[in-house]
């Protein structure tokens, strides 16, 4: 017996090659994506451009990096979503990143990599709040937030019941950031421009310029 | 007795600026209650009872608390302030300013504004410019100088609040909000117990010490022995505490320095009821200068005063029309309306004129001549200008400053002996034994033309002539004949 007499009369010889490379070529893309968002998603890759070995120094003296526990969160832990698609999507849209990074201001720069902070900081809030916070729900369950004073699980579980992780915990990793409500950009740049010992105004031209 | 017509009507002006009418309480809030108790911030309490529960804890057994006034009707701010941060969801500020607290208690806000004690960082940087840096430097600052004076508070471009700068809540902090002082600087926080705050422990967190030393001297006068036997009759929780209905176990600091007594009413202007200045190498009777937008400035009786309707400069330097000038009289008057709750006229007057002896004694006998002295050493190039790099510039400021200081506040509140162990003894042991033997080792040859004739100005070093006058009883010079 031939093995077309068991198939379909459409599922001709080639149609059967097609499908079995296709999904091998399927499968292997798939694992392509796993591990391309997992290699992409490590510090490792995310600090090859120098822009973000700055914003990773705050985050080498965080928890997150220096927790008790030993669970080190990587960049992707938090800033690329769970699953494939998504991952991958995540890292679609982080093309914009890569394309600011160079074709847009010099963020290599210690001085613009600070001015440009807040805007990154503000859009990275508002990626997190429209996800619900689901990567910190990676690690952390509301229900399991013991602490060490006696009323934090009591905090989050009642007060905190409704709320997303990041309305609260928006200045965890990274540098210091206002709310976007409160910022103030003259302050800001005050603040820059004394930290990198700068005439007063370099701040606003440098964010001109670029 | 018969008084002059002048003198009545100075008298009854006094009255209408400083002392006011009939209202013995302190200022009742104005405002409407609907303006407090906002409904947001109603949930700040279920979450900071388990974050911080002790504040809560002391909120709730506030009278902020039973007037339904919660969190965000003091912490509350708008986004363009200066200090604005946001917090769950609401816009507040973490510091509180004397003009936060002036939305309800306008009346305290205003005596505040122009008192003494808003001008403590001013004080701080005329009077000892520097001493804070020689001595210590910007940590010392911090810790020390700026927690009583209060510190210019800096809000970093990243909205967080310079730890050079805060916590603090010196009495007379410049506020992210421009407002002068920290209410919490008497009105502990989260409480802002009535009781605290007339304890003399409220002032004595500052006043005390060789800068300022009346802890030390309240406990060790008769006010203060009354004060510690009977406090638990000083009904400190009464909402009106004045003082002959109220209380009369013993006056506090608030008594005399601000609160109500008779017809007079109680001030947050502490230091207007002041009449000498004594944290000075001389001390001077001064005026105070009350202007129009409600700023005052003291201005010293051996000044140009200005009289009321002219313009005349403010501390900062700003000129401002003049509202009133209280004399150095009127302010002893009001002063002494406190003492004649408890004491008679004769008593209290008398009391007065010792006090005002003895800091002309001060003066004449070791301030003034020590003060000439240092000059004419100034003047003659015997010293550099900078202050404190040589030894006689570090006995100076001990004289008129530790000793001196101590010596002038024992006599202004009765405490014999820090005005003379404490005080005038002490001036002795330093002007005659240390002070002089440095000025003539530093003037040489110079030493009788500097020092002789400012000894000369009074009687009272003429004792230093009688060269065969013995003191046995003191322990020197028995049975020895002295030579020159």
């Amino acid at each position: 017996m031939k093995i077309n007499d068991l198939l379909p009369e459409f599922i001709t010889r080639h149609v059967l090659i097609a499908i079995i490379i296709g999904g091998f070529g399927g499968i292997g893309f798939i694992l392509f994506l796993i591990e391309f968002d997992h290699y992409t998603s490590t510090e490792e890759f995310c600090t090859t451009c120098h822009s973000m070995t700055l914003v990773a120094e705050p985050y080498r003296e965080s928890s997150h990096y220096k927790p008790r526990s030993g669970v080190r969160a990587s960049c992707g832990d938090c800033h690329v979503s769970e699953g494939v698609f998504s991952a991958t999507w995540d890292h679609f849209m982080g093309m914009n990143d890569l394309l600011a990074q160079l074709f847009g201001p010099d963020y290599d720069d210690p001085v613009i990599n600070a001015l440009h902070l807040p805007d990154a900081a503000f859009k990275a809030r508002k990626w997190f709040k429209d996800r619900d916070s689901d990567t910190c729900n990676r690690c952390h369950v509301k229900e399991a937030i013991y602490g060490e004073r006696p009323d934090t699980l009591a905090i989050h579980l009642e007060d905190a019941r409704d709320k997303s992780c990041i309305e609260c915990h928006y200045n965890l990793v990274h540098r210091i950031v206002p709310h976007e409500k409160t910022f103030k950009r003259a302050q800001w740049n005050a603040m820059i421009e004394e930290e990198f010992s700068l005439p007063k105004g370099t701040a606003k031209e440098l964010l001109k310029n670029k | 007795m018969s008084c002059n017509p002048s003198f009545i009507r100075l008298f009854q002006f006094v009255i209408s600026i400083l002392l006011v009418t009939s209202n013995v309480q302190a200022a009742k809030v104005a405002l409407d209650p609907s303006a407090w108790g906002l409904e947001e911030g109603k949930s700040c309490i279920d979450c900071h009872s388990k974050s911080s529960s002790g504040l809560t804890h002391q909120w709730k057994n506030s009278a902020h608390a039973q007037a339904n006034v919660n969190c965000l009707d003091c912490h509350q701010a708008y986004e363009d302030d200066e200090d604005a941060m946001e917090h769950e969801g609401h816009i507040i500020a973490t510091i509180v300013s004397p003009k936060d607290c002036g939305r309800c208690h306008e009346t305290e806000y205003n005596e505040q504004k122009g008192s003494t004690h808003v001008k403590a960082i001013s004080i701080l940087n005329n009077k000892m410019p520097k001493l804070s840096q020689h001595f210590g430097a910007d940590a010392a600052h911090v810790s020390g100088c700026a927690k009583c004076h209060g510190s210019e508070v800096k809000v970093r471009g990243d909205g967080t609040l310079d730890p050079e700068t805060w916590p603090n809540t010196g009495i007379g902090r410049l506020n992210p909000d421009g407002s002068y002082g920290s209410c919490s600087a008497c009105h502990g926080r989260h409480q802002f117990s009535k009781a605290q705050a007339r304890d003399p422990g409220a002032c004595t967190h500052c006043h005390t010490g060789i800068e300022s030393p009346d802890k030390a001297i309240y406990e060790t006068s008769k006010h203060g022995m009354l004060y510690s036997a009977h406090r638990d009759e000083m009904n400190l929780n009464s909402d009106q505490w004045l003082v002959g209905k109220d209380y009369s176990a013993a006056p506090t600091c608030v008594t005399c320095h601000m609160g109500a007594a008779g017809k007079m009413k109680s001030t947050h202007d502490v230091g207007m009821r002041d009449v000498w200045n004594l944290n000075s190498p001389v001390s001077t009777q001064q005026y105070l200068v009350i202007f129009e937008d409600g700023d005052k400035r003291e201005l010293a009786k051996t000044e140009d005063i200005p009289r009321r309707g002219e313009t005349t400069e403010k501390l900062d330097g700003s000129k401002v029309k003049v509202k009133a000038v209280a004399s150095p009289k009127m302010r002893r008057q009001a002063m002494l309306k406190t003492c004649l709750e408890c004491h008679s006229k004769g008593f209290a007057k008398n009391a007065m004129q010792q006090f005002d002896n003895f800091v002309e004694l001060y003066n004449d006998k070791y301030g003034k001549p020590a003060q000439a002295i240092m000059q004419s050493l100034y003047d003659n190039n015997l010293l550099t200008p900078l202050a404190f790099d040589e030894p006689v510039e570090h006995t100076y400021w001990k004289l008129w400053h530790n000793e001196g200081t101590r010596a002038r506040h024992g006599a202004a509140m009765g405490s014999a002996n820090m005005t003379w162990w404490e005080g005038m003894h002490e001036l002795g042991n330093n002007f005659y034994g240390q002070f002089l033997p440095q000025v003539r080792e530093i003037a040489g040859k110079k030493a009788d033309a500097i020092i002789e004739q400012h000894l000369k100005v009074t009687d009272y070093h003429t004792w230093l002539d009688n060269k065969q006058e013995s003191s046995p009883v003191l322990g020197f010079g028995k049975g020895k004949d002295h030579e020159d």
